[in-house]
């Protein structure tokens, strides 16, 4: 009998875990594609693509350590597709913790600005938290790196 | 034996629902903001014993010229024989809570002297705390140079 009992619970257990790291994989997937949906609406300028990926509380620092509200951003998007004409996610990773998670990665961006073309390299972090159904982006910043 | 079956299943729940602990949220910003300023002095003093306890062991740590480390590589950075922190203040700071997740805003001075020069940065940077257990960790922290 307790043979019994404790083979259920190694099952279980077992269940559990493979649960949450399938869990933590499909999550994984998630955000690493709201990030590309990101990536493209900002290259459309798409408002109310991006405005469903943040938080209304969202806190955004851009790479010159400006800080922006949710409007502030999507003000700024808005005025900047016209120049932006290219967004490229060079490398990402995730990691989850529980109903949070953390995007680490670098991208190019390419446009033109003020009739010169430039190419920008940063390193951001995102932080991400699952709200209702949905996971939506709370805080993000963007620290610029050499090309 | 059901007793201990309770148990496993309990832990099992608690795993899973611990995000709905309720703490008062004046004091748990309290307690956030003492964390970011022993995070300053133990930089400061190069205290890694002090960092260790602060810092999730999977930190994700960009500096100002974004270098990305994990937290042996920050804490090697902090230990640096060529980095002498003077003064580390922070300004400004503001909290969001998201359940057992918080996320700091702030700007950051620091001065001191590297590599035999005299230093002095502004930075703004964004960390976000997990709280484990009765403790909070830091798991990411990012910061980016912002005009004087």
């Amino acid at each position: 009998m307790i043979v019994r009992v404790y083979a259920a619970l190694l099952i279980c257990a077992s269940l559990f875990m493979a649960a949450q790291n399938y869990g933590d994989s499909a999550v994984r997937s998630n955000i690493l594609a709201l990030e590309y949906a990101w990536d493209q609406a900002q290259e459309r300028g798409d408002i109310k693509a991006l405005s469903a990926i943040f938080d209304n509380a969202l806190v955004f620092v851009d790479f010159d350590g400006k800080i922006l509200t949710k409007t502030e951003y999507l003000a700024r998007v808005k005025s900047d597709s016209s120049y932006l004409q290219q967004i490229v996610t060079e490398s990402m990773s995730v990691q989850v913790f529980g109903n949070t998670a953390i995007v680490v990665g670098t991208y190019r961006a390419k446009g033109v600005e003020d009739g010169r073309p430039y190419l920008r390299r940063r390193r951001f972090v995102d932080t991400w938290m699952l709200m209702g159904e949905h996971w939506v982006c709370v805080a993000a910043e963007a620290t610029p790196i050499p090309h | 034996m059901w007793k201990l079956i309770s148990v496993f299943l309990l832990l099992l729940l608690a795993s899973r629902f611990d995000a709905q602990d309720t703490a008062r949220p004046e004091a748990e910003q309290a307690r956030i903001l003492t964390l970011e300023n022993a995070w300053n002095q133990s930089v400061q003093q190069k205290d890694v014993s002090a960092l260790r306890m602060l810092l999730a062991p999977d930190l994700i740590y960009v500096d100002y010229e974004g270098t990305l480390m994990n937290k042996a590589e920050y804490l090697a950075s902090v230990q640096s024989l060529a980095l002498h922190p003077v003064r580390i203040v922070n300004e400004s700071m503001n909290v969001h809570f998201y359940g057992m997740v918080a996320v700091v805003t702030g700007v950051c001075r620091e001065s001191g002297v590297k590599h035999g020069k005299p230093y002095a940065l502004l930075e703004r940077f964004t960390d976000t705390w997990v709280r484990r257990g009765d403790n909070w960790v830091a798991v990411a922290s990012q910061s980016t140079l912002t005009p004087h």
